[in-house]
Parts: structure tokens; C-alpha cells; sequence
């Protein structure tokens, strides 16, 4: 291996950030779905032509840590019959992927003969087929009913497409110009990988290139390992719960105790609950990701974002559970089952790093599908609208939690409301925050976000995955409780107005509307020490009711002029002896 | 000056200074540069062109243009110093603004700060109306609902409004009715209509546009104002054209009423002066940089074209269009050159963070207080102290002589709270103050460059602003940039841009045409709609038809897509077939039946995006999927000079100032390298 003087280095490893950078672009723009094209539920990456990842786009940080386990199994079946011009799909939870909806797009990368990287892109699907519209159900109870199983197979074989299998997937989806579409947007990210990698080694040779990208490998774990080191050794274990395992059992436990030694970190979900019978399973690659995600995220350097990152980590997770699911467990709703361990990962940091780990935010996406049939110019045609909505923040250890901001575990976004009508038979009619919603701390968690659609014409499938009604994101160091989640669903008649289970699959007729809010963030700190000023501001916003800043902050306001009655504020809260109310009691990890 | 002599301005302000050139016919250039007078921005450019004339001996009327760049917009939104705004939108929608698309700039920040919104949720008040996406009305406009609210923003005592409802692109009627109303209740209140400022679908983005329109309208409005004003008393009435954000000018009347279209008014015109330089050399590709005293930006020309961004964010700690994620400043969905622009300029000032580390900026001294050196109230050194200290500014008179740098002021200041409290020798603080500055204007220079995968050792960098030569050598050494290009008169440079930019207006219209709908006559009555506007504002402006060249654009997408690719549309009019009939509606007809010339303009239009698409991203995808077009753009552009004069030799250098040694040792260094006296171009005769 040539030494490469420390200029070409850098710009070879900007490079590569830069081209998944542009790999998720390409992505994005040629993308079909309102999932992949507005909420951006996808990730494209680059690996060595070992596998390991050595770049990856500013998308999904939850698809990080599953490329090292996609690609462990591509290379047992497919390890020595790759060849330039082939690229490899594949689905299947049970053969290296996540979940049904998540199709990997492989292609290995050619050099004059020799294989030196891999093109990576992963995008959640719409529609696989399977039991209901969207395929992701929370009461799915095996993985056939997630929907159309792909391990992994050669969709090109040097360079010549299988037309079977387009023939088979294009049979087996609801919608397929949308399923079809965004495959063809996943390979045209490939292609751009591939651009940007015989790029840079027609400029700098391919010696080059392999030793800056083996440098940038272990120069990240080089970082991630000296900053280990310098946290306290130490053991922390929380647990933290879904409210239903999706067909109304429950609720579902997740335990981890993190241990930090020396440089390295193990975290160990022993104790959390046996493999569940509805959709929310997690493979073993998607439990990965979440600790990688969250020692990240606590982490004060800039780390680059490539497979050097897992090496001083150790994942145990217990085969059979639902934190490393065996078949025939569905998965397909297992994005929650994320979201949660991500939320008790930072509950066990909360115990090691204090000062660095926000209170628990929504805890994660609700998904609401809303699926039906429709005619356009002359053929009946399906069509699915598929809402991945983000919530808020929790209080943090020196600010407010974020108002209506999407989990760090998921960079995704929103679908516009104007999109939204444009295309589908659906009216948005209110889409805003909720006031009071937010745990109160000295630093505010994040009001709850609300949503509501009306359907305008026919009957709907209507599937919804959303958690935290009977188990609120949990404060921190006194901070209280967010609001917890409701659905709503009110028919046009004089029906009353139903209130719908957490997770459900069920039906809506013309003129009905569904009304979701999202659970609000916990709050930090003693709601007693919080600025009286904040406080105010938040009145004056209507973030926060006139009663809410007395029972909860122990703030008296003026109620024409919303000045500060410092006086009475004082004696409100020395009556409190800094002690929070017991409206919003704090719950702490174990 | 003989009485026939026809004079051009150019003025483009900056934080720190602003710089005036006037250019006569035999494009001799006459320069000016003083420091700039905040609040009241125009002071400066009118004492200026007021002592340009009296050295020129010319009076107004000579004067056929004043061409002007200004930051004075978006400073107000930076500092979040605009008028107070208010926001009227759908009822259920008060906090899109708030949500905006709910992303944020990057991964694994777990301390990330939303910025705060311009309008506050307590002024942004809900209407009971509603359109569907096709236009038609589902909520009648309440207009009880609506009495109410203006009576709480008289209450409020807002200056400017921003109006935008569900849907208003697909029908503007119910904002129309909301503009009248609130005229009559609210006079002197200035609204923004978001059908008038982006007709385009997204309610957040059509949103966030109106609302940073509304917020700096007022502050344009009133400087836009005052400068017409005195440009008068000096008996200069002619038309005063401001620099807009994707270059080209428009009529100060205009960006007032537009200044969301304007913001990046003084950058523009550096990277187009900095292309027609580039363009003269031979050279295709260059990075440009313009570093002035609060702020470094950087551009990228790549084979001859400037790098372009439908939309952009002011306010994210790094500002770079067509990047992946958004999210971290105001997002702006206006037509921009593409620049990247961090806050580390010449006035940046040096302090010391609670561990003891050494930083630099954002905060800077700008022109009020300015640099410690510049003697007038400045306290805290600046990266312009360090600079002097250095050696890299001489001390003496700077700018137009007004300004004396005091080289003893300098020393002091970065020894006694930098060089002191650090244990260091004066130099070694110096140059650390340089060096953190240069970092950080690193950040820009890469976001254009190797952050997009492009080798700056294949680009030439041209150096400009107040600063840019400065640094511009030991930027170059670090970026592995070979050549390195400053320009005569490199404070004046984008000054100087601005007269080498013709008038330029850009409209849109958001649609859905796909299939049988997608006609030429379609194409052709949305151009229509636009051309008819804006050629009627070319000729309010002293163009008439014959000289406004109109470009017109269809954004194409295969059906269902989530963005499009920009094409031009040859010819979207209505025009007479081989048979003499007059193509109207081509709607309905199977493609045998259709007119020859739609056929043409639409398989034309087929084939050069399935090229385009390929060429972007290596497939054409399904080839039978149907192509969309979602919206008609119209450019229109009159009146550009030739830009030959640009680089003439400078003819009476202004300034007091006249020999100087032409180069600098570094105090410090390797040996001392030479560098740029940023006076030079003065000092020729």
C-alpha cells in the first residue's frame, strides 16, 4: 500500500461522504413514493470490497448499523460468484435484512477486473404486497403476512436484468409503478456511487484509494474507541415498555444494561420480553443499529459515518427475543421496537453521562396507512397513502426539548399537506402542536405534533402503529412525563366518535376522519427551577395554559398583561419546596 | 467632464464598507470605498456618488443607471432585526411555519437548536376558509373571522403581513380577498401575499418564502426609500436597479415589494464579475472567494457556468445551497447562486471560549464599532488586528482615507486579551487569530469543492472582497489550488459586477400535465398568463418588447416523481400549423391527429428529458412512463452591457494613497512569504 500524503487523503474521504451524499440525492429525486420522496425513510452507503461501510449519506442513521449484517450474508451465498454488471435485491428479515418493506439494492463495484467497493441503497417500500394495504400491520403474526419475501438474488447478472424477477414483484405489489419505481430509483443511486468511486480512482489509482479508505476505517474507530475511554467504567441498566404487542396483549418489555470498560462498550438487552406475536419484532441487525446510533449520538466528536464506528461494540441480544427475532416472526412494524430501545439505550447513558442525554422524546414515528381502490382513466387502481410522522424532543440538560422535530433516530420528514391532497382522495384538516402537551422541566419537553385526515370518497384501510398511551416518555432528573398518544376516529353519522387502539388495522368510510396526536417529550429537571421568563413566553405563545404555568411551574401571570407576578411566584413555590407536582411525577430508569 | 459624458453606478454595501465605482462611456472607472453607516445603510452610498461627482465635476443628470447590491436585507433576517410580522393562514395550520418539514440539518445532534421562527405562534392567527387542490372552494372565507384578526393585529401594532392559505397557487382568490380587507383595516401595513411571492405547491416552503418576504419588506421598503431619496436632492433621477439573488437586476421598486428575491444581492454580483474575469482568462473552472469584513463566501464555476439553487437557507451556521439536508437557517425557495457563506471576515472578532481555547466569530465588529485598529471605538481584536499586527495591512490611511489603521491600537489589543491571558508571544497569537479565521473560511471553500467530490487542484481560486487577497495565498496552499487570481481593484470587485448585469424578472406557474392534458397550447397559455405580466413590467421599466430577450422552462418529471428536471421550452406560443390553423386546444387528440408543431415541441421536450434524466442518473427508468410537467418558468433579461470594460486599466485612482512597495513580508511564517498589499490597486497610475 502506497503512504498518501494527508491532502489526498482528506479529499478522498470527503469524496466518498460526498458521494453518498449524492447517491441520497439521486435517490430522492428520481423516487416515486410519498414515503421515500417526502419522508425520506431511506439510506444509501458504500462499502470496501470487503463489505465494510465506509460512507453513508446523511439519511436513516437506524440503517447504519444493518449494512454490516446484509452484507455478511450476501458474501456467504454470493462470495465468490460476483461479477461486474450484477446487482443483488433482497428483503428478507431472516437472510440479512430489517423488514419486509425494506429492500436492499447491492452493487459490487469493478475496477479493471478486480472488485473494490460496494453501491448500497436501502429504501422502505410502500406496498410489498402481503396481508393489507402497505404490508406493514401491527397484528401481522408471521412474516408471510408482512408480505412478498425476497432473500437475496441477482436482479442483474452482468448487466442484464431478470425479467422474472421483475415479473414476479411487479405481480405481487398493490401499487407497482410505485414498488417498480423506486427500485429503479435505488439502482440509479448505485450507478452514481459507482460513478463517484471510478472517479476518484481514475484520479488517485486504486492503491490509493484502498489505503485512504482502510485509514478512514480505522481512524473512526480509532475516535470512538478514545472516547470511550474516557467515559467512567461503569454498569447502567433501564427498562423502558410498549404499551401492546400489537394484537392487544402487553405490554411488551425492553431491558438493556450498558457496560463501559476501558474502550469498549457492551450492551446487553437480556430481560427484555420473548419474541411477541404481532408485527413489532426486531432483528438482530436493526438492534445493532439502534446502540450504534445512540453512542453516537452522545458522543462530543465528529465522527465519520462508516463501519469503523461498530468495532468496540458489543451487541447481546438473546435469539427467540424481540429484540433478535427467529422465524417465522413478523416484522414489519419493528420500526417502534427502535424507537424504544433507542429511548432505554439513552435512559442507561442518562446514568452514566448526565449531562449529555436529552429526557425521551415521542418515541419514535406513528405510521398511519390509509389504503383504498379508486378509478383513474378507466382502471380500477390502488392507492395508498403511507404517513410516517415524526414527533418532538424531550428536555435536554441545557435547553427545551425541540417543538415538532423528527427522533434523531430517523432523519425522515413530512409529507406536504398540498402533496398530500394532490394526489390522494384525503383532506388534511388540521396539522399542528398541542398546548400543555410537554413534560414540564427546567427545560421543556417538546409539545405533542396532531394530524388529522378526512377520506373523501369510498371505504379505506385504515392501519395505524403509534405507542406511549399508557407508558409516557419518561422525564429526567425530576422533569415530568410528556402527554401520552390518542386516536380518534369520527364518522360522519350519529355514531359516536370512537377512540382506536394504539396499534390496529381497521376501516374507514367515506366522510370519516381520524384524529392522531403524538405523545409530547419529557421534560428535564425540576419544573420548580424553570425561568419564569421561559415560562411566560410560552403563555404568551399558548404553548402553555395560564393554569399549566401555575400547577406545573409554580409561575403566577398576569392574565391580561402576562407579566411575571414575582411575589406570588416566589410564595407559590417555596409552598412546593422545590418539589415537582405530583400531576407530572418523574420516573426514573432502574 | 464634458456635458455629453453618461455615467454609471454601481454601489454594493456591505456589513463593514461600501464600495461605489462609477464607469463613464470610454469605461474609465472612478472608485470610492468607505466604511458603511448602519442603521442608515444609504449614508454612505450617497456621500460616495455625492463626492464622486464633485471629483468628476459632472452633476446628477449625467447619471443613466445607479446599480446597487445591498445586504441590508438579510442582515435583518440574521440578526432577526425586521419589522414585526404576523402571519394569516388556514385554520388547522398555524404551525407549519413552526414544523416546517420537520427534518433537522444533520444526524446524531442531540443538542441541535431549531431556529426560532421569524413569526411567533402568538401572531400567527388561523381563518376559516378552505380550497381543495383543484382550486375550488370546500370552506367559504369567514369574513367575520377575518374582521377579527385584523383587529388583533391593529392591536398588536404589526408592520408587515404575511398571508398564505391551503392551496392559494391553485386558486389566489381568498388571499385576494384577505389583501383587500386588511388595506382597508390596516392601512400602511405592507402584506405579502404567498400566490404573488411563490405560486408554487408546499405550504411549508410557499410559507417560510412569504413570511421572510414580509419580514425584511419593511426594512426595504424604507432604505429603498431613503436612497431614491437622496439620490434625487443630488439630482440623480435615474432608475435604480437592485442586484437580485440569481443575478440580473430589478427596479428598487420591485425588490421592495419582492425583497425575498434580493437577499443575496451583494454575493451575486462578485460571482458574476468573478465569471466574466474567469470567462476572459480562458479559464473554465474557478472558486471563487469573497471575503469582506463579516462574512467569507464561496462559489463554484465549473466549464464556464455558474453553480445555480432553486432554494436555499440563510441563518444555518454553514448557508449552502443543493445540499441534502435543510433545515438549520430560514428557508428561502427563490432562484440563487449557489454560495456557500460562513460568518469569518476581516471584522471577526478573536475571543477566548471558558476552557481557554482560542476562537474567532461569528460575532463581528462590522463597521460600527470596527477593528481596534481603525481607531474608532473598537475594543475587541479582529482578525483585521491580527492582520495588521502581522504585517499583512500596512498601517496608514485605508478605504478612502477616512479610516487610519493604528498599528500600536492593534498590538495592544490582541496582546492584552489574546497573547496574555494565553501565555503566548504577540506573533504566535497573531497568527493563531489568522489561522482559526482561515479555517473557518475553509468550511465554505470546501462545501463548494471537495465536499461535492470536486478537486480544487483543478480550479483557480479568484480572490476578492476587502479580505479575500489576504488570505487567499495560504487558503490556496492548504487546498492544494496551483493558481491563484486577484483582480484589480479587488474591494471593488462586485461593485463593479453590478454594472455588467442586464434587467432581469423570473416568474412561475405550478401545474400538472400529463397525458392528454399535456398540450402544447397548455405549455403555451401558462406562458401566456406570465409573458403578458412581465412584458408589461419590461415596459414600465423603458424596455420595449423588441429588446426583452424571454427564455421560457418546463420542470419535467416522469409521472409520480418526488422532483423535477429543468428544460428549456423552445417555443410554448400558440402558433399556426402546416394546414394554417391556429393551434388552441390540442386536447383530446391521439398524437396522429395532433398539429405538427405541438408534436415537435412535445417529443422534443420527451426526448431531452429522458436524455437528461439518463445523463443525471444513469437509466431512463420505465421509458412507457408517462412524463409530467409541473410547472412553466419564464426568464426575461434586457439590457446587458458588454463586459469588455470590466478589466481596463483603472483610470484616476481616487485615493490619496499613491506608491507603495507592492508586496509584504509576513512578520511570521516560513521564511515570510510575500503577500498582496491590499492597497495596490490604488496605488497604480
Amino acid at each position: 500500500m502506497p503512504e498518501v500524503d494527508p491532502i489526498t487523503r482528506e479529499i478522498v474521504q470527503n469524496a466518498l461522504a460526498a458521494a453518498g451524499d449524492e447517491m441520497a440525492l439521486a435517490l430522492y429525486r428520481t423516487a416515486y413514493s410519498t414515503i421515500v420522496r417526502d419522508c425520506l425513510d431511506y439510506s444509501t452507503s458504500l462499502c470496501d470490497a470487503n463489505g465494510e461501510m465506509i460512507a453513508q449519506g446523511v439519511t436513516i442513521p437506524l440503517h447504519l448499523g444493518a449494512v454490516p449484517y446484509a452484507m455478511a450474508t450476501l458474501f456467504q451465498k454470493y462470495g465468490h460468484s460476483l461479477e461486474p454488471g450484477d446487482v443483488f435485491i433482497m428483503n428478507d428479515p431472516f437472510d440479512g435484512g430489517m423488514h419486509i418493506p425494506d429492500i436492499f439494492i447491492v452493487q459490487p463495484i469493478f475496477w479493471e477486473g478486480e472488485r473494490v467497493a460496494f453501491a448500497v441503497a436501502t429504501a422502505h417500500h410502500l406496498d410489498l404486497g402481503g396481508r393489507l394495504p402497505g404490508s406493514s400491520a401491527c397484528d401481522n403474526t408471521e412474516i408471510f403476512q408482512d408480505g412478498f419475501r425476497m432473500p437475496w438474488l441477482k436482479l442483474y447478472r452482468r448487466g442484464a436484468p431478470d425479467e422474472s424477477l421483475f415479473t414476479l414483484l411487479r405481480a405481487n405489489v398493490r401499487v407497482p409503478h410505485q414498488t417498480l419505481g423506486d427500485v429503479r430509483a435505488q439502482l440509479a443511486a448505485c450507478h452514481i456511487g459507482e460513478r463517484a468511486v471510478h472517479d476518484l480512482i481514475r484520479r488517485y489509482g486504486v492503491d490509493t484509494f484502498k489505503t485512504c479508505t482502510a485509514d478512514l476505517l480505522d481512524y473512526t474507530e480509532r475516535l470512538v474507541s478514545a472516547e470511550i475511554a474516557r467515559w467512567p467504567d461503569g454498569v447502567h441498566s433501564f427498562v423502558d415498555y410498549m404499551d401492546n404487542d400489537g394484537l392487544g396483549g402487553g405490554p411488551v418489555r425492553i431491558e438493556v444494561k450498558i457496560t463501559v470498560e476501558g474502550d469498549g462498550l457492551t450492551a446487553d438487552f437480556t430481560g427484555s420480553s420473548p419474541q411477541i406475536r404481532g408485527a413489532m419484532n426486531s432483528t438482530l441487525s436493526f438492534t445493532a443499529s439502534v446502540v450504534a446510533l445512540a453512542v453516537r449520538a452522545v458522543m462530543q466528536q465528529d465522527i465519520p459515518n462508516n463501519g469503523g464506528m461498530f468495532r468496540p461494540l458489543t451487541i447481546i441480544a438473546p435469539a427467540g427475543t424481540v429484540v433478535n427475532c427467529v422465524m417465522p416472526a413478523a416484522s414489519s412494524m419493528r420500526g417502534v421496537t427502535g424507537f424504544r430501545m433507542a429511548d432505554a439505550v439513552f435512559g442507561a447513558l442518562a446514568g452514566l453521562l448526565p449531562d449529555r442525554v436529552p429526557a425521551a422524546g415521542e418515541g419514535g414515528n406513528t405510521l398511519v396507512i390509509i389504503g383504498g381502490q379508486r378509478e383513474r382513466e378507466g382502471r380500477r387502481t390502488s392507492w395508498i397513502l403511507y404517513e410516517l410522522l415524526s414527533g418532538t424532543w424531550g428536555g435536554r440538560p441545557d435547553r427545551d426539548g425541540n417543538d415538532g422535530l423528527c427522533n434523531p433516530a430517523n432523519v425522515a420528514s413530512n409529507i406536504p399537506i398540498e402533496e398530500a391532497e394532490a394526489e390522494y382522495p384525503v383532506r388534511i384538516e388540521r396539522y399542528g402542536l398541542v398546548q400543555d402537551s410537554g413534560g414540564a422541566g427546567r427545560f421543556r419537553g417538546g409539545l405533542s405534533v396532531e394530524r388529522q385526515w378526512r377520506l373523501l370518497q369510498g371505504e379505506a384501510h385504515l392501519g395505524i402503529r403509534s405507542d406511549r398511551r399508557e407508558h409516557a416518555p419518561f422525564g429526567l432528573q425530576g422533569g415530568g412525563t410528556g402527554e401520552t398518544s390518542i386516536n380518534l376516529l369520527h364518522h360522519p353519522d350519529s355514531r359516536p366518535t370512537d377512540t382506536l387502539a394504539t396499534m390496529i388495522s381497521t376501516a374507514m368510510g367515506e366522510g370519516d376522519w381520524l384524529y392522531h396526536r403524538m405523545p409530547g417529550g419529557g421534560g428535564w429537571g425540576d419544573p420548580l427551577t424553570r425561568d419564569p421568563a421561559l415560562v411566560a413566553r410560552d403563555v404568551l405563545n399558548e404553548k402553555v395554559s395560564l393554569t399549566a404555568a401555575r400547577d406545573r411551574y409554580g409561575v403566577v401571570l398576569d392574565p391580561a398583561t402576562l407579566a411575571v407576578d414575582e411575589a406570588a411566584t416566589a410564595v407559590l413555590r417555596a409552598a412546593r419546596g422545590g418539589r415537582g407536582e405530583p400531576v407530572c411525577s418523574p420516573r426514573a430508569g432502574t | 467632464m464634458s456635458r455629453e459624458t453618461r455615467l454609471r453606478i454601481g454601489a454594493d454595501v456591505g456589513g463593514t464598507f461600501t464600495d461605489v465605482v462609477i464607469l463613464d462611456d470610454a469605461g474609465h472607472v472612478w472608485t470610492d470605498k468607505v466604511l458603511s453607516t448602519p442603521p442608515e445603510f444609504e449614508q454612505a452610498v450617497l456621500q460616495s456618488v455625492a463626492r464622486l461627482l464633485a471629483r468628476l465635476e459632472a452633476d446628477g443628470q449625467a447619471v443613466t443607471e445607479v446599480a446597487h447590491g445591498t445586504t441590508v436585507a438579510t442582515n435583518a433576517v440574521l440578526e432577526h432585526r425586521g419589522a414585526l410580522t404576523a402571519l394569516i393562514t388556514t385554520r388547522g395550520f398555524r404551525d407549519v411555519l413552526e414544523l416546517r418539514r420537520i427534518r433537522a440539518p444533520q444526524m446524531y445532534d442531540l443538542f441541535w437548536e431549531k431556529p426560532r421562527p421569524l413569526v411567533e405562534r402568538y401572531l400567527r392567527f388561523e381563518l376559516t376558509e378552505r380550497l381543495s387542490a383543484t382550486g375550488e372552494v370546500v370552506t367559504p372565507l369567514n369574513r367575520d373571522d377575518l374582521a377579527q384578526i385584523c383587529a388583533r393585529l391593529q392591536q398588536a401594532g404589526v408592520e408587515s403581513v404575511a398571508v398564505c392559505l391551503i392551496h392559494a397557487y391553485a386558486n389566489p382568490e381568498h388571499e385576494q380577498i384577505v389583501g383587500n380587507t386588511l388595506a382597508e383595516c390596516l392601512p400602511g401595513v405592507q402584506v405579502s401575499l404567498s400566490h404573488q411571492v411563490l405560486r408554487e405547491r408546499k405550504e411549508y416552503e410557499r410559507t417560510a418564502t412569504t413570511v421572510v418576504n414580509a419580514y425584511v419588506r419593511p426594512v426595504m421598503q424604507h432604505y429603498v426609500g431613503a436612497l431614491r431619496e437622496g439620490l434625487n436632492e443630488q439630482g440623480v433621477d435615474a432608475p435604480l436597479l437592485i442586484m437580485q439573488s440569481a443575478g440580473g437586476l430589478t427596479p428598487a421598486e420591485d425588490a421592495a415589494v419582492r425583497p425575498v428575491y434580493v437577499l443575496e444581492s451583494g454575493p451575486a454580483a462578485g460571482v458574476l464579475a468573478a465569471l466574466a474575469l474567469v470567462q476572459r482568462q480562458g479559464l473554465s473552472n474557478a472558486i471563487t472567494l469573497d471575503v469582506g469584513g463579516t462574512t467569507a463566501k464561496a462559489s463554484i464555476i465549473e466549464d464556464g457556468q455558474i453553480a445555480y439553487s432553486p432554494e436555499y437557507e440563510v441563518g444555518a451556521s454553514l448557508s449552502a445551497g443543493n445540499r441534502l439536508v435543510g433545515g438549520g437557517g430560514e428557508l428561502i425557495r427563490a432562484p440563487s447562486i449557489d454560495i456557500a457563506e460562513v460568518g469569518a471576515g476581516g471584522g471577526s472578532i478573536a475571543w477566548l471560549d471558558p476552557a481557554g481555547g482560542l476562537r474567532v466569530g461569528p460575532q463581528s465588529a462590522g463597521a460600527r464599532p470596527g477593528p481596534v485598529c481603525y481607531g474608532r471605538g473598537g475594543q475587541a481584536p479582529t482578525v483585521t488586528d491580527a492582520n495588521v499586527v502581522l504585517g499583512y495591512i500596512r498601517p496608514g490611511r485605508l478605504a478612502d482615507g477616512s479610516v487610519s489603521v493604528d498599528l500600536d491600537a492593534a498590538r495592544r489589543a490582541v496582546h492584552d486579551q489574546v497573547a496574555h491571558p494565553l501565555g503566548l508571544d504577540l506573533l504566535h497569537a497573531a497568527d493563531g487569530i489568522h489561522r482559526i479565521a482561515n479555517a473557518r473560511t475553509m468550511r465554505a471553500l470546501r462545501a463548494v469543492s471537495t465536499e461535492r467530490g470536486r478537486d480544487p487542484r483543478d480550479f483557480t481560486l479568484v480572490a476578492f472582497g476587502g479580505a479575500g487577497p489576504i488570505h487567499a495565498a495560504s487558503l490556496a496552499r492548504e487546498l492544494g489550488v496551483r493558481r491563484v487570481v486577484i483582480p484589480p481593484l479587488p474591494g471593488l470587485f462586485s461593485a463593479l459586477g453590478l454594472l455588467f448585469s442586464g434587467v432581469e424578472h423570473h416568474d412561475v406557474r405550478s401545474c400538472r400535465l400529463s397525458g392528454d392534458a399535456l398540450t402544447e397550447a397548455a405549455l403555451a397559455a401558462l406562458r401566456a398568463d406570465m409573458e403578458h405580466g412581465m412584458l408589461a413590467q419590461f415596459a414600465a421599466e423603458g424596455f420595449p418588447a423588441d429588446q426583452v430577450k424571454l427564455s421560457a422552462y418546463a420542470d419535467v418529471r416522469f409521472l409520480g416523481q418526488a422532483s423535477e428536471i429543468r428544460l428549456p421550452l423552445e417555443d410554448g406560443r400558440p402558433r399556426t400549423d402546416d394546414r394554417g390553423r391556429t393551434t388552441e386546444d390540442g386536447g383530446g387528440r391521439t398524437k396522429d391527429e395532433l398539429p405538427t408543431t405541438d408534436y415537435r415541441l412535445l417529443t422534443t421536450l420527451h426526448g431531452a428529458f429522458l436524455a437528461e434524466h439518463e445523463r443525471l442518473y444513469g437509466h431512463r427508468s420505465d421509458p412507457d412512463n408517462p412524463i409530467e410537467v409541473v410547472a412553466v418558468r419564464l426568464i426575461g433579461r434586457a439590457g446587458a452591457p458588454d463586459a469588455q470594460t470590466l478589466f481596463r486599466p483603472v483610470h484616476r485612482p481616487p485615493s490619496a494613497v499613491r506608491r507603495s512597495s507592492g508586496l509584504l513580508r509576513s512578520a511570521l511564517g516560513s521564511g515570510g512569504h510575500a503577500c498582496p498589499d491590499p492597497r495596490r490597486p490604488h496605488s497604480r497610475d
